[in-house]
């Protein structure tokens, strides 16, 4: 039986007379983002999901943060220290951190959240960034020693990266990793309200917070996964930002007088993986391919020109790229370089490649046109479509064709993220299995001096790039439109987090 | 009592239709060229680490030895765990499962309801110029996709209009009560008029775009019984009887035309419990279609198996609703 109260009726009255603009309304102290994908768990340890990353980072706190331009900050850990011999890392806690239940967060904590979990036999994806951790040591509430069995120099970009927010030991080992899922709590500047799956996650600020307070009460996140849909939110006022847009709808929705629309450079490359062998076992073969794309007419025609053009695993201001290396469109060059090895344009060399549909923006299409470019120089490219869930098991199973377009995301900018996943024939990222130079990737993961690591890096980007072991294009964008009201700090990988948002 | 009789009676014919619905998903499921040990493993694992996740999933041993455990365990309630979401599958489908029959009920609804109106409006026009064109929009509206029914009411009552929301199943800042599901119901049950009119506002566009393909082959059905019957000596009596157009049509006619209507509203629910995928995800509407994609997109195995099984529960138990119905309403039925 409805209660038809006075009350009842006002509220009925409320909704009723809110209908057409019934999510226009602004509040000043709150704000709706429609976000292309969902969280698949609360549990933030226990999946890697990049695009969940800047939900979690408002519920929960990583061990250390990265500012805008990607610069490792402090966060939880106040002070670390990585040894000379990067086999252990000595950190230091601040102490005026509260969890969403009013406990003190201390060592302990930390120490769950990273090998105590793993331990305990719970399956969890940090574990596999943590691999060379074999200890902490707790040596007060503020203070512990991260111990590795290698030289283990990335494990601070890894406390800023994915799967590493710091969990409550007590109240986890209270509720167990299921019931925390449903009713998670972190110390972050959010607390999680509401999670609908696959419709809306509603966030409260965190009064408690130790930090910087966030200046908007109240976030709404509707997970919208149809581009169309999320074009026509911002656009009909039904959300007040979204991000993943269509870069064709950016220049219109910009010329909107409420909106904003932006194409931000991000941390993620576009690139050819390529093998080292069948059709492009000759190095000739290699070099003709790259040299024969236009990457700045790929960038025009699917980025609106707003994807800078790379030639090494990295993005300009990361430590890895080489600002100074190009690897020149010269499509005569590939015909010499296919000449010398028997092939031309009347005779073509035939190889593979593979792409997605829809993984990310144009990317079929951009496939196809680097099909059309290489056919100009001599080079003839059967096209497949995969599905991006395909791509490691094609090739763990060595059945990817001689190029595959991929997209690599790296939200640290740390070289040994790109290079060395990239290239590492022993992690599945790689379809390129020559240990001669793989051997060289492998090694370069335990150099424990910072300035030789870079440096090393640095040199094997370029060695990949003179010999053909990767082929990178573009360096990504990530369309952003909102409210013109709206200020959001712009981060250099691409994260919009709630609480770096306010109505201006 | 022989409605019950009739009910029970294809419920327990369902069972082996069930069981080798069952089978066909898993051989499907499991030829496909995917592995889902590696998809349930970060990308840096190795392939040690699969190989362990592989045995543990029991992933390499025989396909039928495979089949009775899940069958075993699905007996008893369990039904894997989802490989993305890493939550058991059942509860994951029974919590989406209600948006799904909300949405396709309501949509159900909205086809009936044009689709009657229409059948009457084609049979009413027969004989006339205004039935080519009645039967022109009807043409157009069963080509049109119900995903590309769902954009275009998006752009034209969600943004040329700004009139109706159309992200979800409820207004930012309102908290959905959770007590079956039934968003419709369980605003109600807490006495929240202003949550059930937010959902039942949030429902309107997802249930037009999704019926409004359904209501054409309503339509036609209906219009063809409609001339049979007319032809029919009770009809004819009528008229001699001076009975005026309109009850003849309503009273008596519709009543016995209505019947092969039913059977086709029956089979079609099934379809249009199927066809919710894409809007769903159009509209940001957390069912079961939104589920299924995601599944597909991720070769979720155990909750593509589970949603496909509760499709096929849902069509049958529909279906034996139908018959029920059919007999109540057809009286030759009963007396056989």
């Amino acid at each position: 039986m409805v209660d038809l109260s006075r009350r009842n009726l006002l509220h009925a009255a409320a909704a009723a007379s809110l209908l057409p603009g019934a999510a226009h309304a602004v509040e000043p102290d709150s704000a709706t983002i429609g976000w292309p994908s969902d969280v698949t768990s609360w549990d933030p340890n226990l999946r890697f999901t990049p695009d969940a990353q800047a939900i979690f980072k408002a519920v929960f706190d990583q061990p250390l943060d990265q500012d805008p331009k990607l610069k490792l900050v402090p966060n939880l850990i106040t002070k670390w220290e990585m040894a000379a011999d990067a086999r252990s890392l000595a950190l230091e806690f601040r102490d005026d951190v509260t969890f969403h239940d009013g406990s003190k967060f201390t060592a302990a904590d930390f120490r769950w959240t990273f090998i105590e979990r793993t331990k305990a036999g719970q399956k969890l994806d940090v574990a596999q960034s943590m691999r060379k951790l074999t200890d902490i040591e707790v040596l007060s509430p503020t203070k512990a020693v991260m111990r590795f069995d290698s030289p283990a120099p990335t494990v601070p970009v890894w406390l800023a990266f994915l799967g590493s927010f710091v969990v409550p030991k007590a109240y986890m080992e209270k509720v167990g990793p299921e019931e925390f899922a449903k009713k998670p709590i972190g110390t972050g500047p959010y607390k999680l309200v509401e999670h609908q799956m696959n419709a809306r996650i509603v966030l409260e600020r965190n009064d408690a917070y130790w930090g910087p307070k966030p200046a908007l009460k109240r976030i709404t996140i509707e997970i919208i996964k149809d581009p169309s849909a999320r074009v026509a939110a911002v656009q009909s006022g039904q959300v007040d930002i979204t991000t993943a847009v269509p870069v064709r709808e950016i220049a219109r929705l910009g010329a909107m007088a409420n909106l904003s629309a932006e194409l931000n450079p991000v941390t993620k490359v576009i690139l050819l993986q390529v093998r080292n062998d069948e059709g492009f076992a000759d190095q000739n073969v290699r070099l003709a391919c790259h040299h024969a794309i236009d990457k700045v007419a790929l960038s025009k025609a699917f980025y609106g020109g707003a994807a800078v053009p790379v030639s090494v695993l990295g993005v300009p201001g990361s430590p890895g790229y080489l600002e100074d290396y190009t690897l020149p469109f010269n499509p005569d060059l590939s015909k010499q370089l296919l000449v010398k090895s028997g092939w031309s344009v009347d005779k073509p060399v035939k190889i593979r490649m593979a792409t997605t549909n829809g993984q990310f923006p144009s990317d079929y299409d951009i496939a196809r046109a680097i099909v059309a470019m290489w056919k100009k120089v001599g080079i003839e490219a059967e096209l497949e479509v995969i599905e991006y869930a395909k791509y490691f098991e094609l090739n763990r199973g060595g059945k990817l064709p001689e190029a595959t377009l991929y997209t690599f995301d790296n939200a640290t900018g740390d070289p040994e993220i790109y290079t060395g996943y990239l290239l590492n024939p022993k992690l599945p990222f790689s379809p390129w299995k020559d240990m001669t130079f793989g051997q060289k990737v492998i090694d370069q993961f335990n150099v424990a001096d910072e300035k030789a690591r870079v440096a090393g890096w640095r040199a094997l980007n370029r060695e990949a790039a003179e010999m053909g072991a990767c082929m990178p294009l573009l360096q990504s964008i990530q369309t952003v439109v909102r409210k013109k009201a709206l200020k959001v700090t712009t981060y250099g990988n691409g994260w919009v987090l709630p609480q770096a948002m306010s109505w201006g | 009592m022989i409605l019950l009789a009739t009910l029970c009676r294809r419920l327990v014919s369902a069972v082996p239709i069930l069981f080798v619905v069952s089978i066909l998903l898993f051989i499907a499921l499991r030829i496909l060229p995917v592995d889902p040990a590696a998809m349930s493993m970060p990308p840096n694992a190795t392939r040690e680490e699969i190989e362990a996740a592989r045995r543990s999933m029991g992933l390499d041993r025989p396909l039928p030895e495979q089949y009775a455990i899940w069958l075993g365990r699905a007996l008893h309630g369990d039904f894997g765990r989802s490989i993305q979401l890493r939550r058991d599958a059942g509860p994951l489908v029974a919590e989406t499962l209600p948006a799904t029959i909300e949405l396709a009920a309501a949509a159900m609804l909205v086809a009936s309801i044009l689709g009657v109106a229409g059948g009457l409006l084609l049979f009413a026009l027969r004989g006339s110029t205004a039935e080519m064109v009645a039967e022109t929009g009807t043409t157009l509206m069963m080509s049109v996709p119900e995903f590309l029914w769902a954009l275009l009411f998006i752009f034209v009552f969600g943004v040329a209009l700004q009139a109706m929301p159309f992200t979800g199943r409820l207004d930012p800042g309102m908290q959905r009560p959770v007590i079956t599901g039934f968003l419709l119901l369980d605003a109600l049950l807490v006495r929240r008029p202003d949550i059930w009119w937010s959902a039942l506002v949030h429902l309107v566009l997802p249930a037009i775009a999704l019926g409004l393909a359904f209501a054409p082959p309503i339509m036609r059905v209906l219009r063809a019984s409609l001339l049979d019957v007319y032809h029919d000596d009770y009809i004819r009596q009528a008229h001699l009887r001076g009975i005026s157009e309109t009850r003849i049509l309503l009273r008596h006619a519709l009543k016995n035309a209505i019947l092969p209507t039913l059977t086709l509203m029956g089979v079609q629910f099934g379809f249009l419990f199927g066809g919710s995928l894409l809007v769903e995800v159009i509209y940001s509407y957390p069912g079961m279609g939104n589920l299924m994609v995601d599944a597909v997109r991720n070769a979720d195995l155990p909750i593509i198996q589970l949603v496909g099984l509760t499709y096929c529960v849902v069509v049958l138990v529909i279906n034996s609703l139908v018959d029920g119905l059919y007999l109540v309403l057809n009286p030759k039925l009963r007396a056989r």
